[in-house]
């Protein structure tokens, strides 16, 4: 037989092919045999959240698009839910502003109030560890607990007023005015949580170089200078965490208002969450189910925007 | 390579065990328990009652073993928690036998077919005796839905005036019976301890809810709905009225609070308030919250302004259309509502049995030492012979919050009572027509 070129040719490309083939197989092979166990132990996690977390996402997308009771079969309504709740649900818009101011004024002012903490317990103090945990036990205390104590503190007769008397200073019933029962549950709020800022911010704050510190102060920089050029900086990305963080979760808040004024009085502090909640306690599952998904794109929105423009240099 | 097949299979083994999952649950039964023999049936009763139920263990254990063929499988819940754990488990498909609801929650489960009709179950009777006859009419009236029995009233809530007699005595007022005798009393009765020039002491409490709200209406000859509850209506003259006078007596005469979310029983310890609306259950709380005050206070009749009235409200016990054993579950039922059963919901929380006979029964109506030697359990069964429940729609609890919502506006006069009333009617009139 005698070979021609092609016939070396094709020989030589079903060859390489097959080389190629064996190669790709055996890369395959290695990868598996160096990681399955790892897969292996991420597989129960990605199970559980794909069971508990994905698919009912995804079947309260569809029941968003439902009239559900929970009792009776859903009927498909389309987008009508949604569309009820853009452009004909006073509570829902009430609920929405409601929830922003919360995490205007929340977040405007618990994260400095944790980096102050933190900034004056990055110092050599005594008992600094004593202070640690005292700003940050009621962060590890149930939110339930602590919104009962403040609505005490909050009473007609309660600490506060009795304090403000004391000083003759004007009293109110802090949870029954409209005007102040919003701003009274963000205080309660933010003294239960600016503890957990402190000890991130803490923890970032002794991982900045100290040589960073000494450059500065060679070049003539004062505390201030030393703050803003050096110290905040360096703090980004944990104030980008700590914001999206928090904003995520400000926006979700329900425990201490469904403690404190059960969204009142007239919707003066009801939220978002609270709303949802009360649409299922009306057995309208379809409808609440539209909140949870309007509420997660305002969120998915909010961290977006915050990663591309506060997160941008990292 | 040889691990190869024992990892695919390892990965094959979990996913099929969480896909896998039957399609209800199997039974289980706790360690260390001995699981029932075959032939026997477990009901579960849901209850939040809490620690002061009827239904205690000793009370149980009688009914298993007069039915040797049932065991319950009892579970307390709160209150609050119960609500939405018997939403989610009846629209799941696994609800409990038997549960305790709150009567206002009724109508909007009734409404949507969730309870089970007690009318096959129970042959128009419990215990023997017709239905009619063993509940009073109004409470009769209450259990039905659409000619369906689908409660039993475990326990009624009507309310009366509850007052401070020892300062009444200590001022030599008379007990109001009518609206305007209110004012006039509370004028008398109110003090100033801050000189700032509003009363703060011994004032009348408002809770500012639907409950008390209805009791005014109802006084004042109104209505909340039509007679075929397809229109609010309480935006009538009368109803006007009648929520006139609530925000009256709080921002004009100031002899009354708005109590807002606080617990009732800090303004009855610390003397904010002297006389409030509630209902028999009350008698419990006082008691437990402020046993330093007995003898101080005692229980009248509502004042009226046209008709004496109130709220009929309570705790039934329900059979959800879904539950697995309706037959073993009535029996418990029943035997929840033999008379020395029934005396429970009084000696143990301190509320009105629903059934007559215990109503009625030494135990329930003797003298009470904490409201000064006073039987008070009469004075709440009158007033269920003129009370009415809130009207049976599917929207009751969108109803409520609105409701709520307009009473909040109207006392802090956000708005002026026919605006907030016509706006409440508005809303519902919407609702209703969903």
């Amino acid at each position: 037989m005698t070979l021609t070129w092609t016939d070396i040719g094709r020989s030589h490309e079903h060859c390489r092919g097959k080389r190629m083939e064996t190669s790709i197989a055996r890369r395959i092979g290695v990868f598996v045999r160096k990681y399955y166990w790892a897969y292996l132990f991420i597989l129960g996690p990605v199970i559980s959240t794909t069971v508990f977390l994905f698919i009912p996402m995804v079947s309260s997308f569809a029941f968003s698009l439902t009239e559900w009771s929970g009792l009776q079969p859903p009927q498909f309504v389309g987008l009508a839910n949604y569309k009820k709740l853009l452009f004909d649900d006073p509570k829902f818009v009430k609920s929405f502003v409601n929830t922003t101011i919360f995490v205007i004024l929340g977040q405007g002012s618990g994260p400095i109030f944790g980096l102050i903490s933190a900034l004056a317990l990055n110092q050599k103090v005594r008992f600094r560890a004593g202070f640690r945990t005292a700003y940050f036990l009621p962060v590890m205390t149930s939110l339930v607990v602590v919104a009962t104590v403040w609505k005490m503190l909050y009473n007609e007769n309660g600490l506060i007023n009795g304090l403000l008397r004391t000083v003759d200073l004007p009293t109110t019933r802090w949870l029954n005015n409209p005007a102040t029962a919003l701003v009274s549950v963000i205080v309660t709020s933010v003294w239960q949580g600016f503890g957990f800022e402190t000890v991130i911010f803490l923890a970032a704050l002794q991982a900045i170089p100290q040589e960073l510190y000494e450059a500065a102060m060679i070049d003539g920089a004062n505390a201030w200078n030393r703050f803003w050029h050096v110290t905040l900086p360096s703090l980004r990305p944990v104030i980008v965490m700590i914001y999206i963080i928090g904003i995520i979760g400000t926006y979700q808040v329900f425990d201490q208002i469904y403690v404190m004024t059960d969204g009142g009085p007239v919707n003066a502090s009801r939220t978002i969450v609270f709303h949802l909640w009360d649409n299922f306690h009306y057995m309208k599952f379809g409808y609440a189910s539209a909140v949870a998904y309007v509420l997660f794109a305002v969120l998915a929105l909010f961290s977006y925007l915050q990663m591309k423009f506060l997160g941008r240099e990292d | 390579m040889k691990r190869m097949p024992i990892f695919l299979s390892v990965v094959l083994v979990i996913v099929l065990a969480a896909c896998g999952a039957p399609s209800t649950p199997a039974p289980t039964t706790p360690a260390g328990v001995t699981p029932p023999p075959a032939g026997v049936t477990t009901i579960t009763v849901w209850d939040y009652y809490g620690t002061a139920t009827p239904f205690q263990p000793e009370m149980i254990a009688a009914f298993e073993q007069e039915n040797p063929n049932i065991k319950v499988k009892y579970e307390s819940l709160d209150w609050d928690a119960m609500f939405e754990k018997l939403s989610v488990s009846m629209t799941t498909g696994t609800p409990p036998d038997v549960a305790t609801v709150d009567m206002t929650w009724v109508p909007t489960w009734a409404s949507l077919g969730a309870f089970a009709d007690l009318g096959p179950l129970s042959g128009g009777q419990v215990n023997g005796v017709p239905l009619n006859e063993a509940f009073s009419e109004g409470a009769v009236e209450a259990m039905t839905f659409e000619g369906q029995t689908v409660v039993m009233l475990e326990d009624f809530d009507v309310y009366c005036l509850y007052y401070r007699a020892d300062v009444f005595e200590e001022k030599g007022l008379e007990v109001p019976t009518t609206w305007q005798q209110l004012v006039e009393v509370g004028q008398q009765l109110v003090e100033d301890t801050d000189g700032n020039g509003v009363p703060d002491r011994y004032l009348y409490g408002i809770f500012p809810d639907a409950f008390r709200w209805a009791q005014f209406l109802y006084e004042n000859d109104a209505t909340m709905l039509n007679e075929d509850n397809t229109q609010a209506v309480f935006n009538s003259p009368e109803g006007v009225e009648a929520t006139q006078f609530i925000v009256d007596i709080v921002n004009e005469y100031h002899i009354a609070f708005d109590i807002g979310e606080e617990e009732a029983i800090t303004p009855i310890k610390d003397g904010r308030m002297a006389m409030f609306s509630d209902g028999p259950y009350m008698m419990g709380v006082i008691k437990d919250g402020a046993p330093e005050m007995e003898g101080m206070w005692k229980v009248a009749p509502h004042p009226y302004s046209k008709q004496p009235s109130s709220y009929l409200g309570g705790t039934g016990l329900a059979i959800p259309v879904r539950a697995a054993n309706k037959e073993a579950a009535w029996k418990f039922v029943e035997f929840a509502m033999r008379v020395d059963n029934a005396i429970g919901v009084y000696t143990g929380s301190g509320a009105a049995p629903g059934l007559k006979a215990a109503l009625e029964s030494p135990e329930v109506s003797a003298a009470d030492p904490y409201f000064g030697g006073q039987v008070t359990m009469p004075l709440f069964l009158q007033a269920t012979e003129t009370a009415h429940h809130f009207p049976y729609v599917r929207q009751w609890n969108e109803m409520y919050d609105i409701i709520d919502d307009m009473m909040g506006s109207a006392l802090l006069e956000q708005k002026t009572v026919q605006q907030a009333l016509d706006d409440a009617v508005t809303e519902i009139n919407a609702l209703l027509e969903e």
